[in-house]
C-alpha cells in the first residue's frame, strides 16, 4: 500500500522545483474543471427538476470535463509518488533494492506514456479527419486532444524526472 | 500456448511486479499490454492505444468519481466532525464504554457524505482522539475503535469503492447504494455493540463521561444541519431517484463547497488544498482503472475468466464453497492490497463465476448481494496487519499507543465484522429489502 506522510518533501533541485509548480498548475486547473462541473450539475438539477429547463446535453459536458481533469490531475500525482503500491513484501527489503524497482517502475511508465503521446496524437488526428462530434451538443472531439496530449507530455517529463531520481537513490545507497 | 496459459502467466507476472513495489495501475499496464501483444500482436495494440486513455477518461460513468473524491475533500473540510462528535457524544458519551461509542457514531455520520475510510478515520480521529484520552479511555480500545470506525467512510454510502463495483459488474450505481445502507448502519451499531461488551468485560478501558443536560442534547443536534441536509439531500435524492448519482454528486459538492466556506472557514489555501487533495485521489484511482482495463482486455482475450467460471460451474462445489473461498481470499489479499486494487483485480473474474451459481436469487440481486459482500470483507483488510492503513493513520495521532496495543483493540471489531458478513451471506434480505422498498424507475 502507499505510505502516506514521506511525499510532502519539497525538491530541492531546480528542475523539481519547476515540476512541482507546473504539475501543481494543471492539478489546480483540473480541479477547477471540476468544480466548474459540479457547478454545471448543480444548475442543471435546478432547473430539470424546478424549473423544467435542464442544461442541454450536460452529460455530453460532464463526460469531457472527466476526462480533461484527470489528464490534468496524472502528472501532479506521480509527481508526489502518491500512486497506490504493495508495500508489505518489500518492507524489509534495502534501501537501494527499493530505489531500483521504483527505478524499474519508473522506466516502464516514463516507456508506456511516451508510445501514449505517440499513440493519441495519431488518435486525435484520426478524430480530426472523421470530424467526429458529441450527439448532443456536437461538441467536436479532436478538441481536448491537445490539452489531453499536452498533460501526458508533462506526465512523460515528470516520469523520466522520477527515473532519473529514483536511479540516483539507488546510487546513493 | 493457449490463451489460458497466457492468462495464468500474465497473472503470475502481475502478482510479481506488486511484490515488488511497482504501482499497481503501472504493473497492470505493463502485463496487460505484454499479453495483449502476444496474444494479438503488435498492431492491434498500436491501435487500441489511439483512443483507449481517451475513452476511459473521458465517460460519464466515471464522472461520479472525481465528484464523490471533491465532495469528500469538503466535507472534511467543513468543521463537522466536531459538530457531529459532540452530537453523538451528549447522547452516548455518558455510558461506560460512551465515548468510543460517540467517535463510531461520528464516524457513521460523516461517512454518510463522505466515501473514504481514510479520510474519514483522519478527521474524526483528531477530534475525538483528544477526547477518548482525556477521559482515560485504554489505548487499544481508543485507537481500536476510531481505525475500524473509519471502514464506515466506505461501508455507509457514499463509497468510491462501491462505485468501481457497480462500472465493472454492470449495477446501477444507485441501487448498490441502497443495498448498503442497512449493512453500513449494522456496521456502526455492531461496533457500539462491541464497545460495550469490551467494556463490560473490562470497565477500565472505557470510563463513563459526564451527563450532558437535556438542553445541551438537542442544541448539539441542532448543531449537525448542515450534515443531515447534505446527506438527505444527496443520498436522500439518489435513493428515492430524483437525483442520479453524478447530479447528487454535483449537488454534494456544491454544498459541501458553501460550507465548508461559511462554517469551516476555508479560505483560499484551505479550496487548493482541496483541489490538490482530490487532483491526487482522483489520478491514482484512474491509473488503476486505466492499468485494470488494459489487464482485464488481455484476460478477456485470454478468455481465462470464461474458464474459471465454466470450471467453477462444472466442478461439483457447492455455490456457498466456492463464495466462502472467494471471502478468504479476499481477507488475505486484504492484508497486503488496497480494496480499490482488490476489486479491480479479483472482481472481473470472480463476478462471471458467481454469476454462473446457483444462490437461488436473481442476476440483479445477486449482484447486490455479492457486491456489499465483497465491499465488506475488501474493508476489512484497511485494519488488519500487517498493513492495516487506517490503524496506522489513527495510531499515528495517539504518539503514545505502540502499533500493537491498536491492532489488538481492532481484534474485537474485527469479530464484529465477521458476524457481520456471516448474517449478510444467510441473510440476503437484509442487502435486497431497501432496493425492493425504493425502486428506481
Amino acid at each position: 500500500m502507499s505510505e502516506p506522510g514521506n511525499n510532502d518533501a519539497r525538491p530541492t533541485d531546480p528542475v523539481g522545483r519547476v515540476l512541482l509548480t507546473v504539475t501543481r498548475l494543471f492539478a489546480l486547473a483540473g480541479g477547477l474543471v471540476l468544480c466548474a462541473m459540479a457547478l454545471l450539475t448543480t444548475v442543471s438539477v435546478t432547473g430539470r427538476r424546478f424549473f423544467n429547463a435542464p442544461v442541454t446535453g450536460d452529460f455530453e459536458l460532464i463526460a469531457i470535463g472527466t476526462g480533461v481533469c484527470v489528464f490534468a490531475f496524472l502528472p501532479y500525482c506521480h509527481f508526489k509518488r502518491e500512486n497506490v503500491l504493495v508495500d508489505f513484501f518489500m518492507s524489509g527489503a534495502p534501501d537501494w533494492a527499493k530505489s531500483f524497482f521504483d527505478a524499474v517502475g519508473n522506466l516502464a511508465y516514463t516507456l508506456i506514456i511516451a508510445l501514449m503521446v505517440w499513440r493519441m496524437a495519431l488518435g486525435g488526428i484520426d478524430l480530426y479527419h472523421a470530424d467526429e462530434m458529441t450527439m448532443v451538443l456536437e461538441f467536436t472531439r479532436w478538441w481536448t486532444f491537445p490539452a489531453a496530449i499536452l498533460c501526458l507530455v508533462l506526465l512523460f517529463v515528470v516520469c523520466a524526472y522520477s527515473f532519473v531520481r529514483s536511479v540516483e537513490e539507488v546510487r546513493r545507497a | 500456448m493457449t490463451g489460458l496459459e497466457y492468462g495464468a502467466i500474465g497473472f503470475a507476472a502481475l502478482l510479481l511486479l506488486l511484490a515488488l513495489r511497482i504501482p499497481i495501475g503501472i504493473s497492470m499496464l505493463i502485463v496487460g499490454m505484454v499479453g495483449y501483444v502476444a496474444i494479438s500482436g503488435v498492431p492491434a495494440l498500436l491501435n487500441h492505444l489511439k483512443t483507449e486513455m481517451y475513452w476511459r477518461f473521458t465517460t460519464f460513468d466515471l464522472s461520479v468519481v472525481p465528484m464523490f473524491v471533491l465532495m469528500g475533500q469538503f466535507a472534511a473540510k467543513a468543521g463537522l466532525s466536531h459538530a457531529l462528535f459532540r452530537a453523538a457524544n451528549v447522547w452516548l458519551g455518558h455510558h461506560r464504554g460512551g465515548i468510543a461509542m460517540a467517535a463510531v457514531g461520528g464516524c457513521a455520520g460523516f461517512g454518510a457524505i463522505s466515501g473514504s475510510s481514510l479520510a474519514t478515520a483522519a478527521t474524526m480521529g483528531q477530534v475525538a482522539l483528544p477526547e477518548l484520552r482525556r477521559y482515560n479511555y485504554a489505548g487499544s480500545l481508543a485507537t481500536g475503535a476510531l481505525a475500524a470506525g473509519g471502514t464506515l467512510g466506505i461501508l455507509i454510502p457514499p463509497s468510491v469503492v462501491l462505485i468501481i463495483y457497480a462500472i465493472i459488474v454492470e449495477a446501477n450505481i444507485a441501487t448498490l447504494f441502497q443495498a448498503a445502507f442497512i449493512p453500513g448502519i449494522l456496521a456502526a451499531l455492531g461496533y457500539m455493540a462491541t464497545i460495550a461488551i469490551v467494556v463490560r468485560i473490562n470497565p477500565e478501558a472505557g470510563p463513563a463521561g459526564p451527563r450532558a443536560t437535556g438542553q445541551e442534547k438537542w442544541q448539539a443536534l441542532l448543531d449537525i444541519w448542515p450534515v443531515l441536509v447534505i446527506f438527505l439531500l444527496v443520498m436522500g435524492g439518489i435513493y428515492i431517484g430524483i437525483f442520479t448519482p453524478t447530479e447528487g454528486a454535483g449537488v454534494g459538492v456544491t454544498g459541501t463547497f458553501l460550507i465548508a466556506i461559511t462554517r469551516g472557514g476555508m479560505r483560499w489555501e484551505g479550496f487548493v488544498d482541496a483541489l490538490l487533495g482530490a487532483a491526487t485521489t482522483t489520478a491514482l484511482i484512474f491509473l488503476i482503472l486505466l492499468g485494470a482495463a488494459m489487464f482485464n482486455a488481455f484476460l478477456g482475450f485470454s478468455q481465462l475468466p470464461f474458464f474459471a467460471a465454466e470450471f467453477f460451474k462444472n466442478s461439483g462445489f457447492s455455490p456457498m464453497v466456492v463464495l466462502l473461498a472467494m471471502v478468504v481470499l479476499f481477507i488475505m489479499l486484504g492484508f497486503v492490497m488496497d480494496s480499490l486494487s482488490m476489486i479491480l483485480l479479483t472482481v472481473p473474474i470472480f463476478w462471471p463465476i458467481i454469476a454462473l451459481l446457483d444462490f437461488g436469487l436473481q442476476p440483479e440481486d445477486l449482484k447486490l448481494w455479492f457486491g456489499i459482500i465483497t465491499l465488506i470483507v475488501v474493508e476489512v483488510g484497511l485494519i488488519t496487519p500487517p498493513v492495516g492503513l487506517n490503524v496506522f493513520v489513527i495510531n499515528s495521532m495517539a504518539k503514545d499507543v505502540p502499533m500493537i496495543e491498536t491492532f489488538k483493540g481492532v481484534l474485537p471489531f474485527l469479530m464484529s465484522d465477521a458476524l457481520r458478513v456471516a448474517l449478510i451471506i444467510l441473510f440476503p434480505v437484509i442487502t435486497l429489502i431497501l432496493p425492493r422498498l425504493l425502486v428506481i424507475e
